[in-house]
């Protein structure tokens, strides 16, 4: 096998969808040195839908595939790199991680999932032999006109499954609904269920689910099962368009992080995970809202989060753990008193070493964050001594003889 | 080992990957076939479907909107 090429950036987003474009531009805008690795087509998944009319800026509804070439186009104008293949596996524990392709091996300092969702199938029997174009289909858009005057089926109530369900009656002959629930009840938004009730090329099948696919080559009928009396109900349809939800793609962080039972990254509000410099942003997280709107909320949140921590990561390595001298780092907040009462002190003792000792003061009160890079549970009035970058010990003593004898010692 | 070009330039789905498939099919192990598209439909089927089947795919955007689906087939 060939050795795989490694190249550098600060940051690596998986996924290019709302939310890895999102944190893309802002990344890029920040200047930092940015991939984008996709898998599929850049836009991800609201490329899937034919209209999107509730995403703010634009009320003349446009199509997904519309609205994601403008976030592409703003993040390449940023320099944000792209590379369209599938991360393989992932190494994140380490001040520089790894992402792995099949040509590639990518270090970075910051890692933002935004690998979203995919379709939810049905796991019927055949199911698998017709995917991928031979008649089962996840995206109206991509397959309505190929269906003109046809007759086709959808499956599934909620809002994804209704309104593709009515997009597709614009050229559909037929579009038969297969609804898991009782007569008249559906997922989806009340406005959007008076609208498919009324539609004339709309039909129902009520408390159904499907039992099976049937054809040759490619679809030719789909068996529902109603889950009331058992019977088997047999639908002659071109196409089966699947709109039962989606599932997270988190196979390759399993072992790496914390996933809910569905499957999804749990964040703070800061989209941090649970290992530091890896962020997750979009529908990936375990949240209450996944659509655009929030996708490009969270993106923007981890692109900032980003830049943040790699600042950080560099203030910390250059000034916090300095090589250079004796280093004392006093840890205190800047709403509590006592803790800030020692610091003029502690600027005398630095001056009385002349240029021996380096003192510096980390607020607690503006975040743990620098803190915790110490160790997380030191609290204020904290005192850490440095010798060549290392920390040598923490000690919570700040009487000024106990803190002169420590420095002598250290010299 | 040879490189097979396929083109499927201003062809809708599902014809790129029928195409592709057929394609693929005559390759030997180890041979690499790229196909060249630029309906965006195809960008969502084919390069998943090649890797579902156990292929190596990259993508490379050629041009704006134009792509170069790159298989290598393992299998
Ligand atoms: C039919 C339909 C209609 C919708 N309508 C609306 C609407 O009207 N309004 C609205 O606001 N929202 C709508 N949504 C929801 C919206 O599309 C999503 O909320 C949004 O796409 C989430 O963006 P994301 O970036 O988090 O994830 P995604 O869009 O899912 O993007 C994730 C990307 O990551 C890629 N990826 C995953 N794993 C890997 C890997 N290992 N290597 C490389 N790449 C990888 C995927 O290929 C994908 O492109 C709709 C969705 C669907 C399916």
């Amino acid at each position: 096998m060939r050795e795989k090429t490694r190249e550098r950036y600060d940051v690596v987003i998986i996924g290019g969808g709302a939310s890895g474009l999102t944190a893309a531009i802002y990344c890029g805008r920040a200047r930092l040195n940015t991939l984008v690795i996709e898998k599929a087509l850049i836009g991800g998944l609201a490329t899937y839908t034919n209209e999107i009319g509730n995403f703010p800026g634009f009320p003349d509804s446009l199509t997904g595939l519309e609205l994601m070439n403008k976030f592409h186009q703003q993040a390449k104008n940023f320099g944000v790199n792209f590379k369209l293949t599938d991360v393989k596996s992932v190494r994140m524990e380490n001040e520089i991680k790894e992402v792995e392709t099949f040509r590639n091996i990518f270090e970075c300092k910051v890692v933002i999932i935004a690998s979203g969702g995919r379709p939810r199938t049905t796991g019927a029997v055949n199911e698998e032999k017709f995917l991928f174009d031979k008649g089962i289909s996840f995206c109206a858009t991509c397959d309505a006109a190929a269906n003109t005057d046809k007759t086709v089926m959808v499956i599934g109530s909620g809002d994804a499954a209704i309104e593709e369900g009515m997009f597709l009656t614009k050229f559909a002959k037929k579009v038969i609904v297969s609804v898991i629930h009782d007569t008249g009840k559906m997922d989806c938004n009340e406005i959007a269920k008076a609208q498919a009730l009324a539609n004339p090329k709309m039909e129902f099948k009520w408390n159904t689910v499907v039992n099976s696919f049937e054809g040759e080559e490619r679809l030719e009928k789909v068996i529902l099962k109603n889950l009331k009396t058992g019977a088997l109900d047999t639908v002659i349809a071109d196409t089966c368009f699947e709109f039962i939800g989606y599932l997270p793609n988190s196979e390759i962080f399993k072992d790496q992080l914390k996933l809910t039972k569905q499957g999804y990254i749990t964040t703070d509000e800061k989209m941090r995970t649970d290992i530091p410099g890896v962020f997750a942003c979009g529908d990936i997280r375990e949240k209450e809202l996944k659509q655009v709107a929030t996708a490009v909320g969270d993106g923007s949140i981890a692109g900032v989060g980003a830049e943040k921590y790699i600042a950080e990561s560099e203030m910390f390595r250059n000034q916090i753990m300095q090589k250079e001298k004796i280093g004392m780092i006093y840890i205190y907040s800047a709403i509590d008193a006592p803790s800030r009462e020692l610091m003029p002190m502690l600027q005398e003792i630095e001056k009385e070493f002349e240029d021996k000792v380096k003192l510096n003061f980390i607020d607690i009160y503006k975040g743990r964050s620098l803190c915790d890079r110490l160790d997380c549970t030191a609290s204020p009035m904290t005192i850490f001594y440095t010798k060549d970058g290392v920390v040598i010990d923490g000690s919570m003593d700040c009487s000024k003889p106990a803190i002169v004898e420590k420095l002598k010692s250290l010299i | 080992m040879k490189e097979v070009e396929l083109d499927c330039l201003g062809e809708a789905c599902p014809v790129p990957l029928v195409k592709a498939q057929k394609k693929l099919a005559e390759l030997e192990i180890g041979d690499i076939l790229i196909v060249q598209i630029d309906h965006s439909c195809a960008m969502k089927n084919l390069p998943e479907w090649a890797r579902t089947d156990g292929h190596n795919v990259e993508v490379e955007e050629v041009g704006d909107g134009e792509w170069d689906v790159i298989i290598e087939k393992v299998k």
